[in-house]
């Protein structure tokens, strides 16, 4: 009876100190709610309000940030992306449809292998597959607008003038 | 004639209480078996008022104990036969009656546990047919034809159990026992098939398949079935049961052997424990390869899953994973250790001890190096960054499959040792072999650890993960070819082992490793169903309830550490009742002291 107990004992500490190390060591954490429900218009939105709503998006439901500027070098920076976009189009190995920076964000959201930048495709792929998903689909799921106010905010955040959105309002 | 005990009857009623909600289940369903082309059921959008009030009842947590306790008990009672089965076969090829009473015993124990899965599992399903019926109701149409083949699946697995551990002795001679064997066999079969159905209906709700653009079930029941995570989530818990059934019988040998007074006894549950422990630790091997398999699946079904997995949130989730597998291989190698004292061919090698004990130290906290630090601002500004300078390349993967690996062959190496220590030279040219096994396993270190420092810190990216697959390989290679010239050359006579002189302390290493087991999978059970996030089927069916939120890695510990206290706690009882349950025309009763 003493070594059965001495056994039981011994399985409530060790219990006990993964849970301690689970709750102390651990940073705790606490991930984001679940998203609202996607923005369907932004036709009365200001600027101000379109790249507020593009960095909310940008930092949350978006799952931007997984990649872009995240440790492990998975994706290109978008920090002066406006300008970078510009150049992009202009390279000779350039094979996507836009023909200015703000189409150029678009276009790499909703059809991301349109043009890979070298050295971030798929292995395997001689960069020709992209591995961002298309934000408008899955569990991003974006709407256009929304896709819209991300573009407005990038656009903001390299900053240059705010074009995204502004025929629609 | 036996009879059924107390016990056992209230499992048969058990049973026939899941076989019945089972039933309610596949009435409530509508007509999906029909022709493929008719079926058209479309994702539900669940609006948060349609999920029933729960007063102060947390529905999530429900729900998660009741699975979480199924799933222990199931992995148990599905891992037991298969090395009921394997022991079996190897007493009728051996002669040695010992496998058939160790076979017997486990078989024994699980029988009650098998009840307390079935037990379980109603509550399982009656707590997610009251908390989440609209949920229920999508996937029964999806999944309708499933449920009938896994309630037949459950009868033939009762019916098989029973007709395995009651005719166990009737069936002991001559072509009878051949017959025992296949019903071991059907036993099997059965329990794998139910897995793998219940496996189908988990993983579509993470990686959903056979569905239209829309998200709507159009009829392709085998694709849903055979969804990204299925084929990898099927292997990754036969071995990951396979192991946990070691773990857990690995206890029991430990509780019996500190309980047992005579000799024979101490002997028979030392080589038990001993048993129960190498199956555990030769199936808890190869599993991070299967965890490799089912990871890579993840990212291949969507980049953003994977990354909330490894690099999101959770990614503290595996400095914690480490931990525990670093407890698990010490105690698993200390146990190994404390048994070479027990064999008089031993003293030779524990000199030996203190170098891999360093090595295994090492490692370990290789493997729990977070990358990235939670600091203050203040803290930050005197590192430079949230990154420390020289240990944060130790918080990347290929640091990570370094020490694994690493691991791995230490505890490989411990084995042999263990096992030399017992068996002497069978060949003339053993000395030689000795060499080209130091040869091979010093190479292989050597390449897993140039694998892991060049292309993971000195080339593009996409050979940081990458170069995991030629050290696995490498892993794999030193442990086939090492064991193939050990068992070729070292098979001779040793000086044997004295079964029963274990001292008590390393008892208490096969109680770690369960109770770690125990944890860990409680841990990575609910990882795996977190990072759907607020989606009852990801992408596809959103969780609108209150409870869509996903909880902490600390809330998270905690709800596990109850589950596992409740779950130990009834282990322990079951352990008990086999102990009452022990008749004297099982077999093994009559075994002298030669058999064992």
């Amino acid at each position: 009876m003493r070594s059965f107990l001495k056994l039981v004992i011994f399985a409530v500490v060790v219990v006990g100190v993964y849970t301690l190390f689970s709750t102390s060591y651990v940073p705790d954490i606490s991930p984001e709610p679940p998203p609202e429900r996607p923005v369907a218009e932004v036709g009365g939105m200001t600027t101000e309000e379109l790249v507020s709503l593009g960095m909310e998006i940008y930092n949350g439901r978006g799952a931007c940030t997984l990649c872009h500027g995240a440790p492990g070098d998975r994706a290109p920076g978008l920090e002066d992306i406006a300008r970078v976009a510009k150049e992009r189009i202009e390279e000779p190995g350039y094979n996507g449809a836009a023909t200015d920076a703000a189409a150029y964000m678009r276009e790499s959201m909703v059809d991301p292998s349109a043009y890979v930048v070298r050295g971030y495709g798929v292995a395997g792929t001689n960069d020709t597959v992209s591995p961002m998903p298309d934000v408008t689909s899955g569990e991003i799921g974006l709407t256009e607008a929304e896709v819209t106010a991300v573009i407005a905010y990038m656009e903001s955040a390299s900053g240059g003038p705010v074009t995204a959105g502004q025929k629609s309002r | 004639m036996r009879t059924l005990s107390d016990d056992n009857r209230a499992g048969v009623a058990a049973l026939a209480v899941l076989f019945a909600a089972v039933l309610c289940l596949l009435a409530a369903w509508p007509s999906a078996a029909g022709a493929a082309g008719d079926v058209f059921v479309a994702a539900p959008d669940i609006p948060a008022e349609a999920y029933p009030a729960a007063g102060p009842v947390s529905p999530r947590v429900t729900v998660w104990l009741a699975a979480q306790m199924h799933l222990w008990f199931a992995a148990f009672v599905l891992a037991v036969p298969i090395f009921v089965f394997i022991l079996e076969a190897v007493g009728m090829a051996t002669g040695e009656k010992r496998y058939d009473r160790v076979a017997y015993e486990f078989i024994r124990v699980s029988i009650t546990a098998y009840s307390i899965t079935a037990v379980t599992g109603g509550l399982l399903l009656m707590s997610l047919l009251v908390f989440y019926p609209d949920l229920m109701k999508y996937l029964s149409r999806v999944f309708g034809p499933t449920f009938l083949i896994y309630a037949l699946m459950f009868f033939s697995e009762s019916a098989a159990l029973y007709i395995y551990y009651y005719g166990w002795r009737r069936m002991e001679r001559g072509g009878l026992k051949w017959a025992h064997l296949g019903v071991g066999l059907w036993l099997n079969l059965s329990g794998t098939a139910i897995m793998f159905i219940a496996n189908a209906w988990v993983t579509f709700m993470m990686t959903p398949a056979g569905l239209d653009p829309m998200g709507a079930f159009t009829g392709d029941l085998w694709g849903a079935v055979n969804n990204y995570l299925w084929s990898p989530m099927n292997l990754h818990r036969f071995i990951a049961n396979i192991a946990y059934g070691g773990s857990i019988v690995g206890a029991y040998a430990a509780f019996k052997y500190l309980g047992s007074v005579r000799e024979t006894d101490r002997a028979h549950y030392d080589w038990m424990g001993y048993t129960a422990n190498i199956i555990a630790i030769g199936a808890l091997i190869p599993l991070p390869f299967a965890g490799y398999w089912l990871t890579a699946e993840i990212y291949a079904f969507s980049q953003q899953m994977g990354i909330t997995l490894m690099g999101g949130v959770f990614a503290w989730l595996f400095i914690i994973q480490a931990v525990i597998i670093g407890a698990l291989f010490l105690a698993a190698n200390y146990y190994l250790w404390c048994g070479m004292g027990r064999t008089p061919g031993g003293e030779r090698y524990v000199p030996y001890i203190k170098y891999i004990a360093f090595v295994l130290a090492l490692c370990f906290l290789v493997w729990f190096t977070p990358h990235t630090l939670v600091l203050t601002p203040s803290e930050a500004r005197a590192l430079g960054g949230q990154y420390h300078p020289y240990l944060a390349p130790l918080g990347l993967m290929p640091a990570k499959n370094i020490a694994v690996n690493v691991m791995l062959l230490f505890t490989f190496l411990s084995f042999l040792l263990y096992r030399r220590s017992a068996r002497g030279p069978g060949v003339s040219w053993a000395r030689g072999a000795a060499a080209v096994q130091t040869a091979i396993f010093t190479a292989g270190v050597l390449n897993i650890v140039f694998l892991g420092v060049y292309y993971g810190y000195y080339t593009n990216t996409v050979y940081k993960v990458a170069s995991s697959i030629p050290q696995v390989a490498t892993t794999l290679f030193v442990f086939v070819s090492v064991s193939i010239i050990e068992f070729i050359a070292f098979r001779g006579p040793g000086k044997g082992r004295e079964w029963g002189s274990m001292p008590a302390r390393s008892q208490y290493a096969l109680v770690l490793i369960a109770v770690s087991f125990t944890w860990l999978m409680g841990l990575m059970g609910f990882v795996r169903a977190a990072i759907r996030r607020h989606w009852h089927v990801y992408t596809v069916v959103r969780d609108n309830s209150p409870e869509a939120f996903t909880p902490s890695i600390a809330y998270a510990a905690k709800v596990v550490s109850v589950g596992t206290l409740v779950f130990m706690a009834i282990v322990v009882f079951l352990f008990w009742l086999a102990s009452l349950g022990t008749d004297t025309g099982a077999p093994g009763s009559s075994y002298t002291e030669d058999d064992l």
